[in-house]
């Protein structure tokens, strides 16, 4: 209940927060002015529709679980609000959780109103529902999902501009997973090793990007199902050791 | 009676990273606040009462030494649940309103449904907020809402045990005469106070005891009424021949006469019987022999300065 309570406060305080809204705005714009161009076949125009839209919606949602992320806890103890919180009988795991849940309820509002315009106006275009973009969009939210965690993990021992540059930084490194991948099979033992500890400690978000394979029918994955309930696992295991560790640092944060 | 706060040996140290001083905030504390009284917590700016709060508050940890809250351990989450503070600003979420707040800190209490609106409603009563209030965001709120609303949070779980840290720092007059009553009922239920406060009249006024704090050490602890209890007495006498004022000065160091009475405002204890065997020996009358009491203020200034005011 205390978490719940936690997390529904933060997500209607996030909600308030106009950069945010603006950001989901400027997306829905863009999403929805997507199949505007005339000069395009309407295959061409599908096409771009669906980049477009995966793009928009991942960029977008990078964008706002970063800034959500890096904010929620250490807004708390700035505008000293977590006084008032932490007095009372509020262990500070349940604190972090709802933290961490707030934030992720708003990704997951965000990312939803973008995806149902995205679905929305794919329907009009192509003139039937296209399902597999849903998984696009499901992959894109576990994706961030792993995202927020990581702000959230550095946000209870770093500054907000710190933990910006964190994990976007990992975010980009995580998403070069097939570099360092190929590079585990380099013949320099150096190379090996560091591509090795990247490839393994950093979060891989590579993988959650299927775009191409969604947009371009040539590109195959076995099993659909299997490789996306892979990650989803992947991502919530992951998501769950980073709150752990959040959780035992702010433990022993002053605040 | 039992100790509703005991601390021992508190002690909280920090590193300042640029001069690589160890800065003390509070040193070495030990006292105790009974169950039913409202603590009066004394010092200047900086003197280590909000640091020590906030350690018994389990929002920031000892250095050295331990404390317990209602018997238990600092951070215990079972005193906490009787436990409640208003911070030395009333900080709280700007786009909720005054309900909605009041509504997330009780949740916070595991409060449930129906007695979460009722327990919100009379707090807010209490606290003399107006109901049109209620459904506003509280970024539109003057300071003394604001601190209205700081208390009836801490107020919200019906506490054994209230920190207030300044609550009545920068309200108006009214506002101020008005949350100083509601500090007096709060006392009034059993409730047990610790109030840090700058605002020695009100100290003076609503509590039992006082502690002073100077740069983290425990200066003075004691009754208020004890504290304050002067050793001198000022004695007022009318009629006479002039000849009485220049006597009675000899005897007590100081007298003047005034539109008919004379007053010798600090006399001894051991001169009383004296001056007044020499009033009505001259036939004039006493009109008054008034024990002289200190202020708080006094008190305080005179403690802290004799402990080296910087």
């Amino acid at each position: 209940m205390v978490t719940l309570s936690i997390a529904k406060q933060t997500l209607e305080d996030m909600l308030r927060r106009k950069i945010l809204l603006i950001l989901l705005i400027v997306a829905v714009a863009m999403i929805a002015l997507g199949p505007s161009p005339g000069f395009l076949s309407p295959r061409e125009s599908s096409a771009v529709l669906r980049s477009l839209g995966l793009a928009v919606i991942l960029l977008a949602g990078l964008l706002i679980t970063v800034l959500t992320g890096i904010q929620v806890i250490p807004t708390e103890i700035e505008r000293r609000t977590v006084y008032t919180v932490l007095s009372k009988p509020v262990q500070r795991y349940e604190f972090v959780l709802g933290k961490f849940l707030g934030g992720l309820f708003t990704v997951f509002v965000m990312i939803a109103s973008m995806g149902i315009v995205f679905l929305g106006v794919l329907r009009y275009q192509e003139g039937r529902f296209a399902p597999e973009m849903v998984q696009g969009v499901v992959m894109t939210f576990f994706q961030m999902t792993l995202l927020g965690a990581l702000a959230i993990f550095f946000s209870t021992f770093a500054t907000p501009v710190v933990n910006f540059f964190l994990s976007f930084g990992l975010f980009i490194v995580g998403n070069m997973s097939a570099v360092t991948e190929s590079l585990l099979q380099n013949k320099n033992v150096a190379t090996r090793v560091i591509a090795g500890a990247v490839h393994y400690a950093i979060p891989n978000f590579g993988n959650f990007n299927i775009q191409n394979k969604l947009i371009h029918p040539q590109v195959v994955i076995k099993d659909m199902n299997v490789f996306i309930m892979q990650n989803i696992a992947y991502a919530l295991i992951y998501s769950a050791v980073l709150l752990l560790l959040a959780i035992l640092v702010f433990d022993r944060r002053e605040v | 009676m039992a100790a509703a706060v005991s601390i021992q040996g508190l002690t909280k140290t920090y590193l300042d990273v640029w001069s690589k001083t160890e800065i003390r905030a509070v040193d070495n504390l030990v006292l105790d606040v009974e169950e039913g009284e409202v603590f009066g917590f004394l010092g200047r700016n900086g003197a280590g009462k909000t640091t020590t709060i906030k350690m018994l508050l389990g929002l920031i940890f000892p250095t050295v030494g331990s404390a317990t809250v209602l018997g238990k351990p600092i951070g215990d989450i079972g005193a906490k649940s009787q436990v409640s503070y208003l911070p030395e600003e009333a900080y709280f979420y700007e786009g909720m309103t005054g309900w909605d707040a009041m509504d997330f800190y009780a949740r916070l209490f595991r409060i449930g449904e129906p007695k979460r609106s009722e327990r919100i409603r009379k707090c807010l009563q209490d606290v003399f907020l107006e109901e049109q209030a209620w459904r506003r965001p509280i970024r539109g709120y003057s300071k003394g809402m604001r601190q209205r609303i700081g208390i009836a949070q801490a107020l919200i779980n019906d506490p054994k045990l209230l920190f207030l840290d300044e609550p009545t720092s920068g309200l108006d007059p009214i506002a101020h005469a008005e949350l100083r009553e509601i500090i007096v009922n709060v006392g009034r239920q059993g409730k047990t106070v610790f109030l840090s406060s700058h605002q020695l009249p009100d100290v003076e006024l609503t509590c039992s005891r006082v502690a002073i704090i100077h740069r983290g050490r425990l200066l003075t602890l004691g009754r208020t009424q004890e504290l304050t209890a002067g050793d001198m007495v000022e004695i007022t006498f009318s009629g006479g021949d002039a000849g009485l004022v220049e006597k009675v000065k000899a005897v007590a160091g100081a007298c003047e006469a005034k539109n008919g009475a004379a007053r010798a405002p600090r006399v001894t204890p051991k001169d009383v019987n004296a001056i007044v065997d020499l009033v009505r020996g001259a036939k004039a009358s006493v009109l008054s022999v008034v024990p002289h009491r200190r202020t708080l203020e006094e008190v305080f200034v005179d403690t802290v300065m004799k402990a080296g005011a910087n």
